[in-house]
């Protein structure tokens, strides 16, 4: 709200330099947050609530500086010149809707010189960043900007009937308003009417016809009430913001209305204009003021600080309460009408903390009486994630939770999406159903910028509809191309490739001690051929991976291999971990035992790995696979495989024999299943 | 036995000339065998004669045996470590220390994470626990339940995308505030972070999209001075002790009394009437805040009579943006891992 150092004078005298005077409306609240010189006036931008409808004119700030620096409100003077005839003679007004309308006061100017306005009252409306119109339209601008309450000007003249009549509208009525505009009524909306139609939207904006031209005589004043609902949704409907809508929307003051017509018929007779004579004022249900009991010891109770009484009681004068005490510590407090946002105790207690200054409230610390609970696994869970996917060379990114409805189609994830009603764009309209589109995004952006290897992982949530419901699913995806870590002098980079992100994969599964866990081979909307794995733990599928399919990567221009995951963390985190349970480390010495095997190659790892689980052989306390090659040494078709078995026992040493006898199980058992040789020394042993 | 002591150190000597002349790993390996190879190496030879001596003579011709052992095994394994330090590469720059070490290679986390976490140990460590909801919420939890009324125009502020009429994106956290005190029984000390969404198009101040962390405290007694102290102790220890902190009056609908909370500005601190940070007013707001509102707390059929809480709320690129001096927003979620990493090391 713009307020001009000028006019605040009209009100209260202000002696403070100008960095005091901000400083002091800042710390009640009133936050400046720009100003500038215009004219050899100062103009401040105040920031306001919307709670606060009060402060959207001058009348309300000077109210608010008045009670800050303890000094009187002026009294402003609006005599008039009236004439013989009475409001009621000149002109007829009925309510209709007093729902809609409770209160609609109106006066009559007549032989007003309609003109350029005086250089008083342009300096004012150019002070407001509006351009003068005419002497008429500009008092009603004045008076709105000078009270905060909004008045209309009709050429009385084109009343037909020289009737005014609140009511609604009947549904498909046609206005046409003063920005020339054709506007279609409902019948929710309310209308100021003559005999024949309407002539003004309430509270919104006024109709072409009726509007104060360069031949209008007698002005007709209507300063009014409406219902702060209605007003706000017809506003919305009809796509009509205007200065008056604003404040009716936040609620006018209803005991205002015949000052503003008053004070707008006095500054008309400067124009020539008279007066008729008594204000007409329709007001079947003339509203109470609002009663709020105060208590000392709440004042207390919710600010942590003694506040003097008669602070509080001068304080609350000031600004136009009046308080009764009822007895010691408590008030009642009467209400003035223009403080639409006090309602309960708390309302008032904020005005004395306001007034008093936040900065004298001491400083202290809530005490804790009863501990809080501690994290919940969910947190610790992607803790562990974020730092073990860190560890394997991921970078963490965040994307937008919005999608382009045309890329994610291309991504077939078979989730229905959640649409949004009013997308900031089209290429934002829906809510992401894959974290992938977003990680492949970022991966662009880097190789535009020049990054090779680009290993890049998001935890955040996807949605869709389920059962007529939405739902938010955490989720895990991963994307991987190119050297991991920069170039070295001495050492050779490695490259993103499907075992990489298995491998993180497969680290990630045992850090949050989800083992066992395994792999299955099935082929993924989002990958290529025979080149993913399902990953699973109990037999439940946790999320995909592997190679992207070329048509993906297509879509998003990008060459070369991309390695991607994307797994459902919300399956996963609700799985309960292995329980975790010390081993004591056996004090004597492991044997290890490393055997060469020539396989076919339709043998996968997980064959053997299943195979040699199945023995459960006694003491042996790890398996891996340690080689695996194939080429000229060895026979078409075949690979050399190498596994390592290390054997351990918690009370003694092992023998030899004894390993002997278990490897030997192993080896007979791996040949007879998988027609495996054995390879010794280079050798083949048939 | 003298004859078997000058043969041992002839051996020696014959050892360290063969030594002299080993230039890489392979011959060393080789002058190695002659002398401790398992089956006719010079020292098991030895051991075998030994065996035709009588016990008393055994052990010490024995001792004198493996003096010959140890001093092989002690110049083979010094030669080893030698040769292995001068391999290819290495021996290029014979010398140079300066070359660059092996450096770990690990990801980064993404920064607003990185400041959440930052915020999140703050307020733990003053015993507030931390609290989730949905990000697509009903209008009575993003909105009615915190005292907006419908069609009230102070939901203009929080310019709103809607899924249907009932549902939306959740324009601040505050609907898990509710969720809570719906749950659970007083006295709550929570903390909860999140994403926010409003109906802004990217600039370099607004996003459609953004983090926040708010917090409740409601118990008995709990006061004004309360939510200074506390957000006064997070701040200082946010950014450092003799931060300059106000509190102003403001107003949001779940609050009553409310307060808005400006830091000094750490740019100019409040001497430059030209910096571009504070446009010269010296302070910058940081948190909303205030003392529940008695019908927020009414709404979850808590007793404003018998309880009181406050309320607070910070968005986390706004604020990192001020502790790094970052000058656009939109950098947080265009995931360049030249700006991302940066922060890693924070
Ligand atoms: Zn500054």
């Amino acid at each position: 709200m713009k307020i001009s150092l000028d006019w605040l004078k009209d009100f209260v005298d202000i002696d403070l330099s100008l960095s005091v005077l901000i400083n002091r409306l800042d710390m009640i609240g009133m936050m400046v947050e720009e100003w500038e010189e215009k004219d050899s006036d100062i103009i401040l931008d105040i920031e306001t609530y919307a709670n606060r409808p009060d402060t959207l004119g001058h009348l309300g700030i000077a109210r608010e500086i008045a009670a800050a620096l303890g000094l009187k409100m002026k009294k402003q003077e609006w005599p008039l010149v009236e004439l013989e005839q009475k409001t009621s003679e000149l002109c007829d007004v009925q309510i209709r809707d007093a729902d809609l309308c409770p209160r609609y006061t109106g006066i009559v100017v007549k032989g007003v010189k309609v003109g350029p306005s005086p250089d008083w009252l342009r300096k004012r409306i150019e002070a407001m960043g509006l351009k003068p119109i005419n002497n008429v339209v500009d008092v009603s601008n004045y008076v709105l900007f000078s009270t905060s309450h909004p008045i209309h000007a009709f050429d009385l003249a084109k009343l037909a009937g020289r009737k005014v009549i609140i009511r609604r509208a009947k549904a498909g009525e046609v206005i046409r308003t003063l920005e020339e505009e054709d506007v279609i009524l409902t019948s929710d909306m309310l209308v100021i009417a003559d005999e024949e139609r309407p002539v003004a939207i309430a509270g919104v904006i006024g109709g072409l016809k009726s509007s104060v031209q360069g031949t209008t005589q007698d002005v007709f004043i209507e300063s009014a009430y409406f219902n702060p609902v209605s007003v706000r949704k017809t506003s919305k409907k009809t796509g009509i913001s205007t200065d008056a809508s604003y404040r009716f929307e936040r609620e006018a003051d209803i005991s205002f209305p015949p000052q503003a017509a008053l004070m707008a018929a006095s500054i008309l007779t400067q124009f020539g204009g008279k007066v008729s004579k008594g204000i007409m004022d329709v007001y079947p249900k003339p509203k109470k003021e609002k009663t709020v009991i105060l208590r000392y010891q709440r004042v207390f109770g919710l600010l942590g600080l003694e506040i003097d009484e008669k602070f509080t009681e001068k304080t609350l004068s000031h600004l136009g309460f009046r308080l009764e005490a009822q007895r010691k510590g408590v008030w009642q407090v009467k209400v003035p009408h223009f403080r639409v946002d006090v309602e309960r105790e708390a309302d008032l207690i904020e005005e004395i903390a306001r007034f008093y200054g936040y900065d004298k409230i001491p400083v202290h610390f809530p005490p804790l009486r009863v501990p809080e609970p501690p994290l919940d696994e969910k947190r610790e869970k992607i803790e562990k994630t974020r730092q073990l996917l860190f560890n394997h060379g991921f970078d963490e990114v965040l994307n937008f939770s919005f999608a382009d409805p045309e890329r994610e189609a291309s991504f077939q994830t078979g989730r229905e999406a959640v649409e949004i009603r009013n997308p900031i764009s089209q290429k934002a309209s829906i809510l992401r159903t894959t974290l992938l589109g977003g990680l492949l995004d970022n991966l662009v952006w880097n190789r535009n910028r020049g990054a090779e290897g680009i290993h890049l992982f998001e935890i955040g949530n996807i949605y869709f509809w389920q059962k007529k419901k939405t739902h938010e699913q955490l989720t895990l995806a991963v994307v991987a191309t190119g050297p991991i870590g920069p170039a070295h002098w001495q050492r050779k980079t490695k490259e993103a490739d499907f075992f990489h992100l298995k491998g993180a994969l497969e680290s990630l599964m045992s850090y949050l001690r989800y083992e066992p866990f395994s792999f299955k081979k099935t082929n993924h909307i989002f990958f290529e051929e025979d080149s993913s794995l399902a990953l699973a733990q109990k037999g439940e599928t946790i999320g995909h991976f592997g190679l992207l399919k070329k048509g993906l990567r297509d879509r998003y221009s990008i060459d070369g291999p991309v390695w991607a995951a994307e797994l459902n963390l919300e399956v996963l985190f609700k799985k309960k971990p292995q329980s975790f349970q010390y081993v004591p480390v056996t004090r004597f010495p492991t044997v290890t035992r490393d055997v060469s095997f020539i396989a076919g190659q339709d043998v996968t790892f997980q064959d053997i790995k299943e195979a040699v689980e199945k023995l459960s052989l006694p003491y042996l306390a790890s398996f891996d696979i340690y080689d695996l090659f194939s080429g000229s040494s060895i026979p078409k078709g075949k690979t050399s495989l190498s596994l390592r078995f290390e054997y351990s026992h918690p009370e003694r040493t092992l023998k030899a024999q004894e390993v002997d006898k278990l490897q030997k199980k192993v080896i007979d058992t791996l040949k007879k299943s998988f027609n495996f040789l054995l390879r010794e020394g280079g050798k083949i042993d048939k | 036995m003298k004859d078997l002591k000058a043969r041992i150190e002839k051996l020696k000597r014959d050892f360290d000339k063969a030594l002299s002349g080993v230039k890489d790993e392979k011959s060393l390996q080789e002058v190695r065998n002659i002398y401790l190879s398992r089956k006719r190496g010079a020292v098991k030879l030895l051991f075998e004669e030994l065996k035709a001596l009588k016990p008393e003579k055994r052990a010490q011709a024995g001792q004198l045996v493996n003096s010959l052992k140890k001093h092989v095994v002690a110049k083979v394994s010094r030669l080893k470590v030698k040769l292995a330090a001068s391999k290819p590469g290495v021996r290029a720059r014979k010398g140079d220390l300066t070359l660059p070490g092996v450096r770990g290679y690990w990801g980064a986390p993404h920064p607003v994470v990185l400041f959440q976490q930052k915020i999140e140990n703050i307020f733990i460590a003053m015993g507030f626990s931390i609290e989730e909801g949905p990000e697509i919420e009903t209008d009575y939890y993003n909105f009615e339940a915190l005292n907006f009324p419908p069609h009230h125009p102070a939901r203009d502020d929080w310019d709103t995308l809607y899924i249907s009429d009932d549902l939306l994106l959740r324009t601040h956290t505050s609907p898990v505030q509710i969720r809570a005190m719906e749950r659970r029984k007083p006295p709550i000390r929570i903390i909860v972070p999140g994403k926010v969404y409003r109906r802004e198009t990217p600039d370099p101040t607004h996003l459609p999209m953004f983090y926040q962390v708010e917090g409740l405290a409601v118990d008995k007694g709990i006061t004004f001075a309360d939510l200074k102290g506390t957000l006064e102790h997070f701040l200082k220890t946010l950014f450092y002790e003799k931060l300059k902190i106000r509190f102003r009056p403001s107003f949001f609908p779940f609050t009553e009394p409310s307060a808005e909370v400006d830091i000094e500005c750490l740019v100019c601190k409040g001497k430059n009437e030209q910096c571009r940070v504070c446009g010269g007013s010296g302070w910058k707001e940081i948190l909303g805040s205030g003392m529940v509102d008695p019908q927020v707390l009414k709404n979850v059929n808590i007793d404003p009579e018998q309880y009181s809480g406050f309320a607070f709320g910070m968005g986390i690129e706004r604020t990192a943006m001020f502790a790094y001096q970052i000058p656009d927003m939109r950098y947080f979620f265009e995931n360049d891992l030249r700006f991302n990493r940066q922060f890693s090391i924070k």
